[in-house]
């Protein structure tokens, strides 16, 4: 009796370890994601995630809109006074990286392996573009160790000097990668697939990044320029050619709709509504919203950073909203406009970069950003003969500062690295400030990486001073 | 108290006996009843000491077997403390009391797979409780029953009166998993998940909470792997084994009734100040409730005085009223909620055949207006004898759970209860909000900017919850020849949950409402076959031996579907959209197959060996690595027996120790990553890599546990001690790290990290008193355990993990610090330890996280004092945790917004506030101190200055406004962690029994009626405003409270009858 279970049991055991273990590897597939993915798809969520984060709350409305005086807050002030905790600009990080870049990458890996060059030049103006909003932001950051999981689990920092030179040689690359009449790629939301305007805006930015080492190293930016004219494809050319998302219907609104959708936190700032009000500028109904109750000004910003109670009392209904235009579902995310290109090559041209004529390309950038909203040429004509908008070549950096500021309106990230470099226009401090009379000139890194990456968060801390938010950084030389 | 003794000692009289004399053959008739309440014992077991020869009593107590003159009885009972009776003659009518086991030294307790064993036959420490224990407390939540009542279980009851509860037994064993013990209800395990969803904000119960306590008739605790080992994989963090009531021994129809009432009150509210009304700058006027009057959108209490001063507020259109405190506006919010759970359970048997078929139905109302919830379950146990031999024993369990609104948690904007009375008006008077809506069908309510009125989240965003379940399973046991029995069972534990969540047109924040309809599907299947023998070897030796194996089988479905936008109002359906769905879903299903078996050699009754082995193959590893085998060994020895101690004063000893280990699978789907999906941008698919970086290298963890203690019994088990220390260490875990997103993913799986828990549990019972009438019992916990994080990677790059977080604050399992410490903001102070203040007068953030504690306890204990007096019982239950810290947002919130008693001190000059002016009147300026103002500048009553230092040293003079100075140092979460010490009041109970001559002519057999009171009373916390024991939800990230619901205080009144 009992040797015959003892066959039995035996027999099972002999015949689990063979055949059950197949049932159960078969088991644990999973059902619920598929294990390759597609360039183009994945394409579309890398662009459009990007977007998001670049427009939205946490390092658009919450942050570089109010540090640069586009936007003030009208309750729940504490951002506009420069409060900040290391969890406030965590999502730049964790976008950028693990929702941004990570997929980025994979694109270029499934490029190389299908042999589809543009892909990979796509992907890599993506990613410098994702790269260099993490740096302006932040300095230090990891870049040759990023994304790269089976290789560091804690990425080393790179100093911002050795990101932005990866990224000007990543465009380099993507550059060469990049041919019209190679293979066709879909899952283009930015340029509809169109491969000679990828060539421009990976020109576009090049010229950026060029701009923004000048300071430091005026050399390597002129390289960079002089490759730039003899690879010849050139930069975005008009204002249909704008590298931008344009957003659809909800759920796939701009964040700024969706935001103002559920809450009324923001009002315009005084600080750009008295320079177009001064400038008499066509922008400003753009840019702002009469206010709801009928006021005498019809736009009316509010300062920033005030005490709570004295912002909600300037009333709600007799300030102003941002302009209709940006709180449209369908607005654009920008990210490179035309006018910011003209700009861009004033401003090479003013440094002697390259041999163009600075007020000239500052002219046509002024007008530029005027037509981008649609403003009629008379008022072009009648705006840029203001002496007060005249380019002055003698001080190129606040022609140029103040004109680029009021263009890049709805840009933060990009306003607050160029006010940053350029140093116009002159800011004051948020009323109820906390940073004892000064302006935040970077993002103080996620608090995570203290906890999951401390050894090489404490390096960077090292090389580029304290992480706080009034430490300068590399690129900004004053 | 003589005769006691005396009854003791006889009792105890045949241990010591042990002559043998020449046998001659007799016949013992006679009956078992039950001590406490006289009532006959059915299915007691009745054996002859050291022969396989046994009977059982029948359903009216009554047993018969045939024996020699000097053998020794056996009467043993689940339960109850086994008797050993010497025989001497030929009894007739033998009467044999059981007494009731409490915790006894000697009892028949329930181990793995639920096989009976003589507890001191075990090498490990397992503590149970009784129908009576947890059943009379009434707590909806079975697991709230168990808190204090057994040594070295923590249970932390998270949300007020309808939420979850989580248990866990001698500390965290795994960094990241499932901490939670195993639960298994007469042999089948079921399932304890919380789905949380990821809207709702809803507390949703854990659901071991769906069993009926009334069905209870006894519960075991398996701490740890020790005990568990056969479980398996998941046997590293414990097992509770339920035992439920059989009908076993009833007469003809048995008929019991059970009727509950119970009141909850809120127990505890934050204290708030009802000096200053909402406002800002000591400014407010109401217009529109979003900034068209002054500061009427601010939804802080920085505001006016609350002094009669006439000011428009949000009720009186315009015109100024008295702008006055309403100092119980919050505890007016809350009902007094009522839970009546009433029971009816039918019994039968005869020789062949027994059933217990009971219905239970349980409703609630909550402290939160308009949140209920339901259950109605059956149970029936029933088995039959086929033949002789073949016994069919079927478990049926249904359950429905019917909740048409639960309270809201957490703080979610359209869902929360308490985000909105920590951001108040302290002047709001609840009452004028009751009608909810305006003749619009609009909100009305006291702030527009950013709530909704309280009663419209409570009455219009509902989140309900509809639940079916049913556990069952089928058991043949056939007994082959004497001493081998061959035993099958295939239990099942199905469960369909579905949420329906809305929020209503209009609600602030959520213009066109949204409507969402979660549903998740949850079935776990066990089918199990095993071999039993048991042998007297000789005179000296006897053998126990078991073999088997199980196929286990899990299943989890989700399937969520939200119209984010309604089209028109009032319509809750998922095509009422104006925007697409949005859906989700998740299928996951592991399989395991395991054999096992154990072995106990018995030497002479007072020596035992125990071994246990156990392999798995799970569907959840990598092919290579899926199968794993781990072994357990422990020993018992009754020192009192086996050197024949004969005294008064020690009478039981026993010693035992064990090592064992277990392994341990992971979760579904954690190899290979995949691709996930997310709503298509216009005619763009949209594909992104996952979160979470997956491993195909995973082993199984691995959890080794060493334990050893004592039992000792004095004065015949008037004082009996039980001692244990353990020590555990779980490596190769397998983890879900939180990693730098730098790396491209969010979180990784890896296998690494190695925990340690060491800890020991004493437990204390003593009988004080007990003479004819009257007895007092004490019953004592008490346990300590350490953890420590001793590694986590491999190598070591990983110096922590994130378990939970709440703002700036992380709940983390760090390298070389206990587990769960708390990791956050803290003061910048310089080497002497001063605060540093900045130069606009509030504290300096130190750039670098500090360790600001840890969750878990030092240690905790409990204390239960029972008195019995003839029919009357009287106990109370007071226990506590000891150490430990929790960080409180509810303390933070509540000081930035300034509706807390304690931001009450420098507003004013009745509360100590310094005079300070603006020169100029300019606000911007920096504020001057002085009682007078040289330009006849506006002087302020409510400076307050900053205990710290400058960066250079000098001591820190800036003045600041009140608002600014308690606004000044919210971000500092160090302010807001506090020691989670407590002490409570847990249980009080009063019992009666009526008398057999009053209840017998309305034929009843007997009635008890009981009052209990739960939670009456917090003795001793630290923590301002809160409950300590509050926690977020059943998850590893404890430590944290934000904006919980109320602690409740129970009041009960039960009524149990039988006929």
């Amino acid at each position: 009796m009992k040797f015959t279970y003892k066959t039995i049991i035996a027999g099972l055991l002999l015949f689990s370890a063979t055949s059950c273990k197949k049932e159960l590897v078969r088991i644990n597939q999973n059902p619920n994601g598929s294990q390759t993915a597609q360039p183009d798809y994945l394409l579309t969520a890398a662009t459009k995630t990007t977007a998001d984060t670049y427009w939205g709350v946490a390092n658009s409305m919450d942050a570089s809109l109010l540090f640069v005086q586009y936007w003030a807050k009208i309750q729940y002030t504490d951002p506009d006074r420069y409060i900040y905790t290391n969890s406030s600009f965590q999502e730049l990080w964790t976008v950028g990286y693990s929702k941004s870049i990570v997929n980025l990458n994979q694109i270029i890996k499934l490029a190389d392996a299908q042999g589809n060059t543009n892909y990979k030049g796509v992907a890599l103006v993506l990613r410098s573009w994702t790269f260099s909003l993490l740096t302006d932001a932040f300095g230090d950051i990891p870049y040759k160790q990023a994304a790269n999981i089976d290789q560091s689990i804690t990425p080393a920092y790179d100093t911002q000097k050795d990101v932005y030179y990866g990224i000007l040689d990543d465009l380099k690359a993507a550059q060469a990668a990049l041919d019209p009449s190679g293979k066709a790629i879909a899952g283009d939301i930015i340029y509809a697939n169109n491969i000679t305007l990828w060539k421009k805006f990976a020109n576009s930015l090049r010229l950026r990044i060029a701009l923004r080492i000048a300071d430091r190293d005026a050399t390597k930016a002129k390289q960079v320029l002089d490759d730039i004219q003899t690879e010849g494809s050139g930069y975005i050319s008009s204002n249909a050619e704008i590298a931008q998302l344009v957003y659809l219907d909800s759920p796939n609104q701009n964040p700024v709709s969706n935001l103002f959708d559920t809450r009324d936190d923001y009002r315009i700032s005084k600080t750009i509504v008295d320079k177009l009000v001064s400038l008499n500028d066509p922008r400003l109904p753009i840019y702002a919203s009469p206010t709801q109750d009928p006021t005498p000004q019809t736009y009316v910003g509010i300062p920033n950073g005030l005490l709570v109670g004295d912002a909600s009392s300037l009333g709600f209904t007799k300030t102003s909203k941002p302009g209709a235009y940006f709180r449209a579902p369908h607005a654009p995310a920008v990210i490179i406009s035309y006018a910011e290109v003209l700009f861009d090559r004033a401003e090479a041209a003013a440094r002697g970069l390259t041999t163009e004529d600075a007020a000239t390309l500052y002219n046509q950038a002024v007008t530029a950003s005027l037509q981008q909203y649609g403003i009629a040429d008379a008022a072009v004509a009648i705006y840029t003969a203001l002496p007060a908008v005249q380019y002055d070549p003698t001080n190129y950096k606040k022609s140029i500062g103040e004109q680029k500021w009021i263009a890049l309106f709805g840009q933060g990230l990009e306003a607050f690295a160029e006010w940053r470099r350029l140093d116009y226009p002159q800011l004051q401090p948020a009323v109820a400030g906390t940073l004892g009379g000064k302006l935040p000139v970077r993002f103080i890194y996620p608090g995570t990486e203290q906890s999951l990456n401390g050894t090489n968060y404490k390096a960077a801390v090292a090389d580029q001073g304290p992480d706080l938010l009034t430490t300068k950084l590399w690129f900004d030389v004053n | 108290m003589f005769k006691t003794y005396k009854l003791l000692l006889a009792i105890l009289l045949p241990f010591i006996l042990t002559l043998r004399v020449a046998a001659q053959s007799v016949s013992v008739h006679g009956i078992v009843t039950s001590q406490a309440d006289k009532t006959p014992l059915p299915g007691v077991s009745i054996s002859v000491k050291g022969t396989t020869s046994g009977s059982q009593t029948d359903a009216n107590g009554n047993f018969s077997i045939n024996a020699k003159i000097n053998d020794v009885l056996r009467i043993t009972y689940t339960g109850f403390t086994t008797q050993e009776i010497t025989v001497k003659q030929n009894e007739a009518n033998l009467q044999i009391a059981l007494q009731e086991a409490q915790n006894s030294l000697n009892e028949v307790v329930i181990t793995a797979l639920n096989i009976s064993k003589d507890k001191k036959s075990l090498g490990y420490s397992v503590q149970g409780l009784k129908a009576k224990d947890i059943d009379e407390a009434k707590e909806t939540n079975l697991v709230n029953a168990i808190a204090g009542k057994i040594a070295g279980v923590t249970v932390t009851n998270s949300q007020g009166d309808m939420g979850s509860s989580r248990i866990i037994i001698r500390g965290e064993t795994s960094i990241a998993g499932n901490n939670q013990p195993l639960f298994v209800v007469d042999g089948v395990i079921v399932d304890n998940s919380q789905f949380l969803g990821t809207n709702g904000s809803r507390d949703f119960a854990n659901a071991i909470a769906d069993l009926n306590v009334e069905d209870i008739e006894s519960l075991s605790v398996l701490k740890g792997p020790n005990a568990a080992a056969l479980y398996g994989y998941r046997a590293a963090a414990g097992v509770i084994l339920i035992k439920t009531k059989t009908g076993k021994g009833s007469k003809g129809i048995g008929i019991s009734l059970n009727s509950n009432a119970t009141f909850s009150t809120v127990q505890l509210l934050p204290t708030y100040q009802n000096e200053y009304g909402q406002g800002s700058n000591g400014q407010f006027s109401y217009v529109d409730g979003k900034g068209g009057g002054v500061n009427d959108g601010v939804d802080e209490s920085w505001g006016p005085p609350l002094d009669g001063r006439l000011i428009p507020q949000f009720y009186s259109n315009g015109t100024p009223v008295p702008f006055v405190a309403h100092p119980d506006n919050v505890k007016d919010f809350f009902n007094t909620g009522v839970t009546l759970n009433n029971g009816i359970a039918l019994t039968g048997s005869n020789d062949k055949a027994d059933y217990r078929l009971s219905y239970n139905n349980l409703h609630q109302t909550g402290i939160v207006p308009n949140s209920s919830q339901g259950r109605n379950s059956f149970l029936l146990n029933s088995s039959f004898k086929l033949t002789p031999k073949l016994t069919l024993t079927t478990i049926a369990n249904y359950i429905k759970d019917d909740a048409d609104d639960l309270p809201g948690a957490y703080g979610k904007r359209a869902t929360s209860t308490m985000l909105q009375f920590t951001w108040f008006g302290r002047q709001v008077d609840v009452s004028q909000l009751k009608n909810y809506k305006d003749a619009n069908g609009n909100t009305f309510n006291w702030n527009n900017s950013y709530y909704s009125n309280p009663y419209w989240l409570a009455y219009e965003n509902t989140v309900g919850q509809h639940k079916n379940r049913i556990i069952g399973s089928v058991e043949l046991n056939y007994k082959i020849i004497d001493g081998l029995s061959a035993n099958f069972r295939t239990g099942t534990d199905y469960y369909n949950d579905r949420r329906k969540i809305k929020v209503a047109y209009g609600t602030n924040g959520t213009p066109f409402g949204s409507y969402e309809e979660d549903a998740y599907t949850v079935n776990e299947t066990n089918t199990e076959g095993r071999l039993q023998y048991t042998k007297k070897l000789d005179k000296d030796f006897s053998l126990d031996l078991l073999a088997g194996g199980n196929i286990n089988t899990i299943l989890n479905e989700e399937n969520d579907q939200i119209a984010p936008k309604l089209a028109v109002a009032g319509l809750y359906t998922l095509s009422n959209s104006r925007d697409p769905l949005v859906s989700s879903n998740y299928y996951g299903k592991l399989k395991t197959y395991s054999y096992f078996g154990s072995a106990q050699i018995g030497f002479r009754n007072y020596a035992f060996l125990n071994l246990t082995g156990r392999n798995d193959w799970s569907s959840t590893l990598p092919a290579a690595n899926l199968s794993y085998f781990y072994p357990s060994v422990n020993g018992s020895l009754v020192l009192s027996e086996a050197l024949d101690i004969k005294n008064d004063v020690l009478t039981y000893a026993k010693l035992r120790g064990g090592w064992s280990k277990v392994g341990k699978a992971t979760t579904p789907y954690q190899l290979l990553n995949a691709y996930t999906f997310t709503a298509p941008f216009g005619a763009n698919p949209q594909q992104s890599s996952p979160a979470i970086d997956l491993n195909d290298h995973l082993k199984p963890e691995t959890t080794t546990s060493a334990e050893a203690g004592f039992e000792l019994g004095f004065f015949h088990d008037r004082v009996h001690l039980d001692f244990s220390a353990y020590n555990t260490n779980s490596i190769n875990q397998i983890l879900t790290v939180d990693v730098s997103p730098s790396t491209g993913f969010s979180q990784k799986v890896i296998n690494g990290g190695r925990i340690n828990n060491k800890g020991i549990e004493v437990q204390l019972g003593l009988t004080p008193v007990k003479i004819n009438d009257f007895s007092w019992d004490i019953t004592t916990n008490y346990s300590l355990n350490r953890s420590k994080v001793a590694s986590l990677d491999a190598d070591g790059r990983l110096q922590s993990i994130v378990l939970g977080s709440d703002r700036t604050v992380q709940i983390l399992a760090a390298l070389g610090q206990p587990y769960g410490t708390i990791y956050g903001n803290a003061y910048q102070r310089n080497a002497a330890g001063q605060i540093i203040i900045g130069s606009d007068g509030t504290p300096v953030i130190n750039p670098t996280k500090q360790y600001l504690g840890k969750y878990t306890p030092d240690w905790q204990g409990s204390i239960n004092n029972s008195f019995t007096y003839k029919r009357f019982n009287l106990s109370f239950l007071i226990d506590g945790h000891f150490g430990g810290s929790i960080y409180s947002n509810t303390n933070r919130t509540g000081t930035y917004t300034g509706v807390l008693a304690s931001t009450l001190p420098g507003r004013g000059a009745q509360n100590g506030g310094l005079s300070y002016y603006y020169p100029g009147n300019n606000t911007s300026a920096a504020a001057v101190q002085a009682s007078s103002a040289p330009n006849g500048e506006t002087i302020y009553h409510d400076g307050m200055i900053f205990n710290g230092v400058t960066a250079d040293g000098s001591k820190n003079n800036v003045i600041l406004p009140a608002q600014s100075y308690y606004k000044g140092f919210t971000n500092v979460d160090e302010a807001f962690v506090y020691k989670a010490t407590y002490i409570k009041l847990r249980e009080v109970k009063i019992g009666y029994s009526l008398p057999s001559a009053w209840i017998k002519g309305a034929g009843l057999q007997s009635a008890t009626v009981s009052l209990v009171g739960r939670n009456l009373w917090i003795i001793h916390k630290n923590v301002p405003n809160i409950d300590p024991e509050t926690a977020f939800n059943t998850g590893n990230g404890q430590g944290l409270e934000d904006l919980t619901l109320p602690t409740v205080r129970n009041i009960g009144f039960n009524i149990n009858v039988k006929f």
